[in-house]
Protein backbone atom coordinates (compact mmCIF):
# COMPACT_ATOMS: atom_id res chain seq x y z
CA UNK A 1 0.00 0.00 0.00
CA UNK A 2 1.72 3.31 -0.67
CA UNK A 3 -1.01 6.85 -0.74
CA UNK A 4 -1.08 9.99 0.20
CA UNK A 5 -3.33 11.93 2.59
CA UNK A 6 -3.58 15.55 2.77
CA UNK A 7 -3.01 16.81 6.00
CA UNK A 8 -6.54 16.75 7.72
CA UNK A 9 -7.67 14.82 10.84
CA UNK A 10 -10.99 14.27 8.59
CA UNK A 11 -8.10 11.54 6.09
CA UNK A 12 -7.93 9.57 9.55
CA UNK A 13 -10.82 7.67 8.16
CA UNK A 14 -9.69 6.79 4.96
CA UNK A 15 -6.44 5.87 6.31
CA UNK A 16 -8.14 3.30 8.41
CA UNK A 17 -9.73 1.86 5.35
CA UNK A 18 -7.03 1.55 3.48
CA UNK A 19 -5.08 -0.13 6.34
CA UNK A 20 -7.67 -2.45 6.46
CA UNK A 21 -7.90 -3.28 2.63
CA UNK A 22 -3.94 -3.57 2.87
CA UNK A 23 -4.63 -5.93 5.96
CA UNK A 24 -7.44 -7.84 4.02
CA UNK A 25 -5.38 -8.02 0.83
CA UNK A 26 -2.24 -9.58 2.79
CA UNK A 27 -3.70 -11.71 5.14
CA UNK A 28 -2.15 -10.24 7.89
CA UNK A 29 -3.21 -11.45 11.21
CA UNK A 30 -5.71 -8.60 12.10
CA UNK A 31 -4.34 -8.72 16.36
CA UNK A 32 -1.91 -6.27 14.70
CA UNK A 33 -4.58 -3.86 13.73
CA UNK A 34 -4.89 -2.01 16.82
CA UNK A 35 -1.06 -1.49 17.19
CA UNK A 36 -1.12 0.04 13.46
CA UNK A 37 -3.99 1.90 13.47
CA UNK A 38 -2.59 3.72 17.09
CA UNK A 39 1.03 4.23 15.66
CA UNK A 40 -0.49 5.52 12.04
CA UNK A 41 -2.87 8.10 13.94
CA UNK A 42 -0.58 9.46 16.25
CA UNK A 43 2.32 9.99 13.77
CA UNK A 44 -0.17 11.48 11.22
CA UNK A 45 -1.56 14.07 13.98
CA UNK A 46 1.79 14.97 15.07
CA UNK A 47 2.61 15.67 11.17
CA UNK A 48 -0.17 17.32 10.74
CA UNK A 49 -0.32 19.62 14.27
CA UNK A 50 3.02 20.19 14.15
CA UNK A 51 4.79 20.24 10.76
CA UNK A 52 2.46 23.59 9.75
CA UNK A 53 4.85 25.20 7.44
CA UNK A 54 3.82 22.92 4.29
CA UNK A 55 0.79 21.93 2.54
CA UNK A 56 2.10 18.81 0.96
CA UNK A 57 0.52 15.50 1.45
CA UNK A 58 1.85 12.87 3.56
CA UNK A 59 2.89 9.63 2.18
CA UNK A 60 1.90 6.53 3.66
CA UNK A 61 3.57 2.99 2.64
CA UNK A 62 2.43 -0.32 3.81
CA UNK A 63 4.47 -3.91 3.23
CA UNK A 64 4.62 -7.19 4.53
CA UNK A 65 7.39 -8.02 7.20
CA UNK A 66 8.37 -11.40 8.11
CA UNK A 67 7.33 -9.98 12.02
CA UNK A 68 3.80 -8.51 11.00
CA UNK A 69 3.68 -5.17 9.33
CA UNK A 70 6.27 -2.65 7.89
CA UNK A 71 4.50 1.23 7.74
CA UNK A 72 7.22 4.03 6.59
CA UNK A 73 5.20 7.91 6.76
CA UNK A 74 7.28 10.28 5.09
CA UNK A 75 6.80 14.25 5.32
CA UNK A 76 7.43 16.60 2.76
CA UNK A 77 9.60 19.96 3.13
CA UNK A 78 9.19 20.34 6.86
CA UNK A 79 11.84 20.70 9.89
CA UNK A 80 13.43 17.73 11.36
CA UNK A 81 11.48 15.86 13.85
CA UNK A 82 13.02 12.38 15.31
CA UNK A 83 9.67 11.23 17.53
CA UNK A 84 12.45 8.72 19.27
CA UNK A 85 13.69 11.95 21.14
CA UNK A 86 10.42 12.62 22.61
CA UNK A 87 7.92 10.24 24.21
CA UNK A 88 8.98 10.86 27.89
CA UNK A 89 5.57 10.64 29.80
CA UNK A 90 5.99 10.00 33.39
CA UNK A 91 2.74 7.57 33.84
CA UNK A 92 3.50 6.98 37.37
CA UNK A 93 2.85 11.14 38.35
CA UNK A 94 -0.61 11.60 40.59
CA UNK A 95 -3.57 12.65 38.30
CA UNK A 96 -3.03 16.47 39.34
CA UNK A 97 0.00 16.72 37.31
CA UNK A 98 -0.71 14.69 34.68
CA UNK A 99 -1.70 16.01 31.04
CA UNK A 100 -2.67 14.80 27.71
CA UNK A 101 0.37 16.25 25.91
CA UNK A 102 3.01 13.60 24.75
CA UNK A 103 0.83 10.60 25.04
CA UNK A 104 0.87 10.02 22.01
CA UNK A 105 4.50 9.31 20.64
CA UNK A 106 4.71 8.13 24.27
CA UNK A 107 2.30 5.12 22.83
CA UNK A 108 3.81 4.63 19.33
CA UNK A 109 7.68 4.15 21.25
CA UNK A 110 6.01 1.46 23.62
CA UNK A 111 4.05 -0.64 21.08
CA UNK A 112 6.23 -0.95 18.06
CA UNK A 113 9.34 -3.33 17.82
CA UNK A 114 11.39 -1.06 16.29
CA UNK A 115 11.27 1.79 15.05
CA UNK A 116 13.73 4.07 12.25
CA UNK A 117 14.05 7.87 11.65
CA UNK A 118 15.50 9.61 8.11
CA UNK A 119 15.81 12.86 7.50
CA UNK A 120 17.21 14.17 3.87
CA UNK A 121 16.51 17.04 1.55
CA UNK A 122 14.09 18.27 4.11
CA UNK A 123 11.92 15.14 4.11
CA UNK A 124 11.23 13.64 7.33
CA UNK A 125 10.92 9.90 6.93
CA UNK A 126 9.82 7.27 9.33
CA UNK A 127 9.42 3.80 10.28
CA UNK A 128 8.08 1.13 12.45
CA UNK A 129 7.74 -2.72 12.88
CA UNK A 130 4.88 -3.36 14.64
CA UNK A 131 5.08 -7.25 14.95
CA UNK A 132 3.01 -10.14 16.97
CA UNK A 133 4.47 -10.41 20.70
CA UNK B 1 -18.04 5.82 13.14
CA UNK B 2 -18.39 7.14 16.56
CA UNK B 3 -21.22 7.77 19.10
CA UNK B 4 -21.11 9.16 22.08
CA UNK B 5 -24.79 9.44 24.05
CA UNK B 6 -26.52 8.61 27.74
CA UNK B 7 -27.99 4.92 27.65
CA UNK B 8 -30.94 3.32 29.52
CA UNK B 9 -28.72 3.18 33.09
CA UNK B 10 -27.37 6.94 32.81
CA UNK B 11 -23.79 5.78 32.16
CA UNK B 12 -22.48 7.30 28.66
CA UNK B 13 -21.73 4.59 26.17
CA UNK B 14 -19.10 5.70 23.89
CA UNK B 15 -19.16 3.29 20.53
CA UNK B 16 -17.13 2.84 17.54
CA UNK B 17 -13.57 4.87 16.82
CA UNK B 18 -12.40 7.57 19.28
CA UNK B 19 -9.92 9.07 17.20
CA UNK B 20 -8.34 12.63 16.67
CA UNK B 21 -11.34 13.48 14.40
CA UNK B 22 -13.71 12.70 17.09
CA UNK B 23 -12.26 13.91 20.03
CA UNK B 24 -14.02 17.00 20.02
CA UNK B 25 -17.25 15.86 19.63
CA UNK B 26 -16.35 13.46 22.46
CA UNK B 27 -14.96 16.98 24.61
CA UNK B 28 -18.46 19.16 23.82
CA UNK B 29 -20.36 15.69 25.22
CA UNK B 30 -18.68 15.34 28.20
CA UNK B 31 -17.94 18.68 28.92
CA UNK B 32 -21.93 18.80 29.38
CA UNK B 33 -21.81 16.15 32.60
CA UNK B 34 -21.21 17.24 35.77
CA UNK B 35 -21.23 14.67 39.42
CA UNK B 36 -20.15 11.05 39.32
CA UNK B 37 -20.04 9.31 35.61
CA UNK B 38 -19.54 6.11 34.41
CA UNK B 39 -18.70 5.33 30.98
CA UNK B 40 -19.90 2.13 29.50
CA UNK B 41 -17.33 1.00 27.22
CA UNK B 42 -18.32 -1.96 25.72
CA UNK B 43 -18.75 -0.79 22.30
CA UNK B 44 -15.97 1.25 21.85
CA UNK B 45 -13.73 -0.50 19.67
CA UNK B 46 -10.40 2.21 19.68
CA UNK B 47 -9.31 5.52 21.41
CA UNK B 48 -6.04 7.07 20.64
CA UNK B 49 -4.29 9.94 22.75
CA UNK B 50 -6.73 12.29 21.53
CA UNK B 51 -9.66 10.15 22.90
CA UNK B 52 -7.58 9.75 26.24
CA UNK B 53 -6.83 13.74 26.52
CA UNK B 54 -10.44 13.67 26.27
CA UNK B 55 -11.02 11.00 29.64
CA UNK B 56 -8.05 13.14 31.41
CA UNK B 57 -9.39 16.19 30.95
CA UNK B 58 -12.88 15.21 32.61
CA UNK B 59 -12.09 13.38 35.05
CA UNK B 60 -9.56 16.25 36.14
CA UNK B 61 -12.42 18.57 36.31
CA UNK B 62 -14.85 15.92 38.23
CA UNK B 63 -12.32 14.83 40.66
CA UNK B 64 -11.78 19.07 40.96
CA UNK B 65 -15.36 18.60 42.43
CA UNK B 66 -14.68 15.12 44.49
CA UNK B 67 -15.98 13.09 41.78
CA UNK B 68 -14.46 11.60 38.76
CA UNK B 69 -14.82 9.02 35.92
CA UNK B 70 -15.29 5.38 36.02
CA UNK B 71 -15.04 3.16 33.07
CA UNK B 72 -16.89 0.16 33.04
CA UNK B 73 -16.99 -3.26 30.39
CA UNK B 74 -13.48 -2.03 28.89
CA UNK B 75 -12.50 -4.45 26.81
CA UNK B 76 -8.52 -6.01 26.84
CA UNK B 77 -7.72 -3.79 23.67
CA UNK B 78 -8.86 -0.76 25.37
CA UNK B 79 -7.53 -1.62 28.54
CA UNK B 80 -4.12 -2.18 27.44
CA UNK B 81 -4.26 1.11 26.11
CA UNK B 82 -5.16 2.51 29.48
CA UNK B 83 -2.06 0.24 31.19
CA UNK B 84 0.34 1.49 28.84
CA UNK B 85 -0.70 5.10 29.64
CA UNK B 86 -1.01 4.67 33.35
CA UNK B 87 -5.18 5.33 33.42
CA UNK B 88 -5.30 1.91 35.70
CA UNK B 89 -3.49 4.21 38.44
CA UNK B 90 -5.99 7.68 38.07
CA UNK B 91 -9.32 5.87 36.75
CA UNK B 92 -11.55 3.20 38.64
CA UNK B 93 -11.74 0.70 35.62
CA UNK B 94 -13.95 -2.31 34.89
CA UNK B 95 -13.21 -5.10 32.61
CA UNK B 96 -16.08 -6.38 30.78
CA UNK B 97 -16.48 -9.37 32.53
CA UNK B 98 -13.66 -9.17 34.95
CA UNK B 99 -14.84 -6.75 37.80
CA UNK B 100 -12.29 -3.80 38.73
CA UNK B 101 -9.16 -3.74 36.80
CA UNK B 102 -7.20 -0.52 38.57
Amino acid sequence: MKRKFSRSFDELARIVACTEEFFSDHGIDSSLRHVVDLCVEELFVNMVTYDTETDADILIEMAPHERGVEVSMTDYDVERFDPRSRGDVDIDAPLEQRTPGGLGLYLVLKMVDSIHYEYRDRNSRITFVAGRK
Amino acid sequence: MFTIGFDESGNVALAGRLDAAKAPEAQDFLDQVSGSCSLDLAALEYISSAGLGVLLRTHKRLMGGGEGLKMVNVSNHINDIFMYSGFDKLFDIEVAGNGSAG
